[in-house]
């Protein structure tokens, strides 16, 4: 967290105030309560206005522009074009193995999973494109004419091959999947190009992938040596036990802290070599949270919502927004009159689809 | 009459920030920059977008971009002609947070209670022939389970006439699962497990479980629950997933609780007026009680878990049966002894009925 003050010429700088935004959050708890949930959108937009003009780009501001009710008509048309239409299957197939005919009910279940995984892609594209297009900086938005359909096949071809080759091949979706994302995305008259490595990712995510391996391969040497002494385990008596809870202990830690650092380690470079391989024209992008950053970081949330008994959830979106700013960072020129209004198509609905599957920003 | 203000303003087709002076000439106002003058533009035509830390940015209807920021406090002659800032959304605006706050949960609750209570007096205006479709599409031939033989099929018969006045509106049927179940589903359709024939002691305890299902047919519990299920779907769609989930299963299962209340009930009535003693249906939640207290037992009948989930068993269940009995009444058997024992092996002498479910249920 010191470095920021060593690089005061960071072209993104955030300047809210955790305060400022509580006066933002709890109201809007209060009527997301009352409203059974429906002001979330309103909600969501207010928070999301307030944290884009506390950011600085260089100069200006940025300023969010989209509505509670553009999310609220993106929501409403998912449940009327996909939840309700889901929910005649689920009971078609419901039906179908009461009647016994599970095969049958089986493949309308199957084809159900495939059309809501190509769903998640689209909606993943459009989430991206919705933001893009309400977010102005000196009076010029982002946005795409890409509708995204295709991007939902080839993020599900693409899913299937990182996954085949068992699991090997997931950074390289990922990074592939983003490329194509930020392909189609354009800011002012000009295109996003994006053509990040997924090599230089193996490296960790086979750490991460090994890890379970490396854990079952200690237990089975522990085990084989132990066989080896010629101890039996009620021969070891009472020391044996304590050194077996112990290891036991270990283990366990193990599989919940290192497991989740490593995971967090592969994360890490990943954002850093997505964000790196992006290019706006001039500009050059990149992310500098390392590792540790991120592991404080989720650390920090988990203490301050567990401190205070969940109510703390609700500055999450703080949270993320800032760890985002202070760690972004462009390079580069800009020419300001050079930076004419985007042409792309403005959407009137919002992030329906995302909002329903309920996946991550950017 | 004419005023002028500086303000800062964006074009919307350049990035360019321009101090301009804004021109007011009655309800239009034109914007000054050196020499040039751009207008007029309508005050009708401005709307608000957002709030800048100090500034309020003001838009113009279908100027992409077009952005007025006036920083610090408007002067009051132009405060009049732009429109108001916009803090919570609309109608939170204009009642005031806290009478907004008291409003929406009003109209909330309100909104729970008729979706809660409205099934009770909306099942009975279902009309039959949409029940018994229903009921057909999800039974049908329930995949060939149903266990047939002439004498079984009359002792069924005997007994469903003796519980109800009208027997013909209603489809008893017995599935060859080895499941301590039954259930109620639309279109009166009851289906009795195999496993809970094998599990009775007396035709007596068959007896009081079969009026038990009959009477959540007339009491028309399978159209209310589904009726009541879609409604919470509905009004709690907007919260999201599992608070949403979890809220709704609460309010389904407490209303379930009192629709076995009522079948209990109606039971019981069934029973006295069958002359059938409640003695069997007793003993046999008795026997069930104590089954859901010691998990051991369970383990060798799967089935009995089935019936556990969907009944919630309590001493005092058993004690109402046990209260209903009319000392001195002349009580006769459900079945005779013939009888019940072709209704009891009926399904291991149909051989023709498929058994089970075909695949396996964990
Ligand atoms: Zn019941």
């Amino acid at each position: 967290m010191s470095d920021e003050q060593l690089q005061p010429h960071s072209a993104f700088r955030f300047h809210g105030s955790w305060q400022e935004f509580a006066r933002i959050a709890f109201p809007n708890l209060l009527l997301t309560i009352v409203t059974l949930g429906i002001y979330r959108f309103w909600a969501t937009t207010r928070e999301r206005e307030y944290l884009w003009s506390k950011t600085d780009f260089i100069d200006e501001r940025l300023e969010w522009t989209g509505r509670g009710m553009e999310l609220f008509i993106g929501f409403i048309m998912v449940l009327l074009l996909i939840g309700l239409p889901f929910f005649g299957i689920q009971l078609v197939s419901q039906g179908l193995i009461f009647q016994g005919a599970p095969m049958l009910a089986g493949l309308l279940t199957f084809a159900m999973f495939l059309s809501l995984f190509y769903l998640t892609g689209v909606a993943y594209f459009r989430a991206l494109r919705y933001r893009l297009s309400r977010t102005y900086w000196r009076g010029i938005r982002g946005g795409s004419d890409d509708p995204g359909f295709q991007y939902g096949l080839s993020y599900m071809w693409k899913w299937v091959v990182g996954w085949l080759p068992l699991f090997l091949m997931v950074p390289w979706a990922m990074i592939s999947l983003w490329n194509d994302r930020w392909n189609a995305m354009s800011f002012g008259p000009h295109r996003f190009s994006a053509n990040a490595q997924w090599t230089p990712l193996m490296k960790r995510y086979l750490l991460f992938y090994l890890v379970p391996f490396l854990f079952l391969g200690g237990a089975v040497i522990f085990g084989v040596s132990m066989a080896a002494s010629g101890s039996a385990p009620d021969a070891l008596g009472d020391t044996g036990m304590a050194v077996g809870g112990v290891l036991a202990v270990v283990a366990v830690l193990a599989f919940y802290i290192i497991i989740p650092l490593a995971a967090l380690a592969f994360y890490s470079k990943y954002f850093r070599m997505a964000v790196g391989g992006l290019r706006l024209h001039t500009l050059e992008f990149a992310f500098r949270a390392r590792a540790v950053d991120w592991v404080l970081f989720f650390l920090a949330n988990m203490a301050i919502i567990i401190c205070t008994l969940g109510i703390g959830y609700i500055f999450m979106p703080y949270r993320n927004w800032k760890f985002f700013v202070e760690h972004m960072e462009a390079y580069g020129e800009i020419n300001i009159d050079e930076l004419t209004q985007s042409q792309t198509v403005v959407e009137k609905h919002g992030e329906g689809l995302l909002d329903a599957f309920d996946v991550g920003a950017i | 009459m004419s005023a002028f203000f500086d303000v800062a303003h964006y074009d919307g087709q350049k990035a360019v920030k321009r101090k301009v002076e804004v021109q007011v000439v009655g309800s239009q106002f034109y914007l000054l920059e050196n020499e040039r003058r751009t207008g007029p533009f309508a005050f009708s035509d401005v709307a608000y977008v957002t709030k800048q830390g100090e500034a309020d940015v003001y838009g113009l209807v279908g100027h992409d971009g077009w952005r007025l920021i006036l920083s610090g406090p408007v002067p009051s002659d132009l405060k009049g002609l732009l429109p108001a800032p916009r803090n919570y959304g609309g109608w939170v605006d204009r009642l005031g947070l806290g009478k907004a706050v008291i409003a929406f949960a009003l109209t909330s609750a309100a909104a729970i209670a008729v979706v809660l209570f409205s099934p009770q007096w909306l099942a009975p205006l279902i009309p039959d022939s949409v029940d018994d479709r229903l009921g057909d599409a999800l039974v049908g031939d329930f995949g060939g389970r149903f266990c047939h033989t002439p004498a079984g099929d009359a002792a069924l018969q005997k007994l469903v006439a003796s519980l109800d006045d009208a027997p013909q509106d209603l489809r008893v049927e017995v599935a060859k699962i080895d499941m301590l179940n039954a259930v109620a589903l639309p279109g009166g359709n009851v289906i009795l497990f195999d496993g809970l024939l094998k599990q009775a002691r007396s035709p007596d305890e068959v007896a009081g479980v079969l009026a038990h299902e009959i009477g959540h047919v007339r009491e028309k519990h399978v159209m209310q629950a589904l009726l009541r299920q879609m409604g919470l779907a509905v009004v709690l769609g907007g919260v999201d997933g599992n608070s949403g989930a979890m809220v709704n299963n609460m309010l389904a299962m407490s209303y379930s609780r009192n629709a076995e209340a009522e079948a209990d009930a109606y039971a019981m009535k069934a029973l006295g007026s069958a002359n059938i003693s409640p003695v069997g249906t007793a003993s046999f939640f008795d026997r069930l009680s104590q089954l859901d207290g010691s998990a051991g037992v369970v383990k060798d009948n799967a089935g009995i878990t089935g019936y556990l989930s969907s009944h919630p068993l309590s001493a005092s269940r058993k004690d109402a049966f046990e209260k209903s009995i009319v000392k001195g009444k002349n009580y006769k058997p459900a079945l005779t002894p013939s009888e019940w024992a072709e209704l009891k092996t009926m399904c291991t002498q149909d051989r023709k009925a498929k058994s089970g479910f075909g695949f396996d249920f964990n």
